[in-house]
């Protein structure tokens, strides 16, 4: 079973994980300093992203994948990105 | 199984954007419930999540070579792991619920408690299906690679929709 932590997927896992808890450390807070935060939400919704984008690539293997197949699921979640951060800034 | 993923997707991405609209409505009223959470809980279920998707990618791979032994084990794991999150998410409800932090508190809650138990069901129903896959690696006498990938690629998606929920309840500000 060692031959799977020489796996490209384990470094993927590790970045994943890695971003995962850095996002949770500039996340945190409580009190008075749990305020709106441009910089923080717009940090932790690009890292979301990044992480989206390594699991549909790597774990859903979309980089193998047709045409079609990779521009819906890049798509969606380029699209996502840019609406979740158009609608923080733009409130009605 | 693309289009359901894909139909799913479409689903969620609607559900988090109109989330985000009524998040901009009343911000102070979010933020101040958002503190409520416990994104310690988060973050770990979060790591459970990506680790479950790891070792059923390395599973999934390992069937595609015809090492069914190493792909049943590494689809128990992925099996083992991946039910932490539904026990953590219990360890997580049930405390909120008791100190009155129940859907019909507020707006937040409400989608809170929708949009998490909406894909606590996800996971449910992954799990269900990692078990049949299991079965299939198990008594099947030739492997139906093709169902093991399907199962694989929607248990990946829940992990992904975790990943973007995690972030609009526990993270942003």
């Amino acid at each position: 079973m060692l031959q799977y932590l020489r796996n490209p997927l384990t470094a993927v896992w590790f970045f994943l994980t890695t971003i995962t808890i850095l996002s949770w450390w500039i996340g945190r807070g409580q009190g008075a300093e749990y305020q709106l935060s441009t910089l923080i939400t717009f940090s932790v919704l690009l890292m979301a992203a990044v992480k989206a984008f390594l699991v549909i690539d790597w774990f859903m293997e979309v980089r193998h994948a047709p045409r079609w197949l990779k521009r819906s699921t890049y798509g969606w979640l380029l699209l996502l990105l840019l609406l979740l951060l158009t609608f923080y800034l733009v409130r009605f | 199984m693309w289009f359901f993923i894909l139909g799913d997707l479409l689903i969620f991405g609607v559900y988090f954007v109109a989330y985000m609209i009524y998040r901009g409505q009343d911000s102070a009223l979010f933020l101040e419930s958002q503190q409520h959470l416990s994104p310690g809980i988060g973050v770990i279920n979060t790591v459970v999540l990506l680790t479950s998707s790891w070792c059923l990618a390395l599973g999934t791979e390992a069937a595609r070579r015809g090492k069914t032994d190493d792909a049943y084990r590494l689809l128990a794991s992925t099996a083992v792991i991946g039910a932490l999150f539904p026990i953590l998410k219990m360890v997580e409800w049930v405390p909120k619920i008791l100190a009155g932090y129940t859907p019909g508190e507020n707006l937040f809650f409400m989608y809170y408690y929708v949009m998490t138990g909406l894909h606590l069901c996800h996971v449910l129903m992954g799990l269900v299906i990692i078990g049949f896959m299991l079965r299939s690696l198990k008594v099947s006498p030739s492997l139906d690679i093709k169902f093991i990938e399907a199962g694989a690629i929607y248990w990946h998606m829940v992990d992904l929709l975790w990943l973007v929920l995690f972030a609009l309840f526990y993270l942003m500000r």
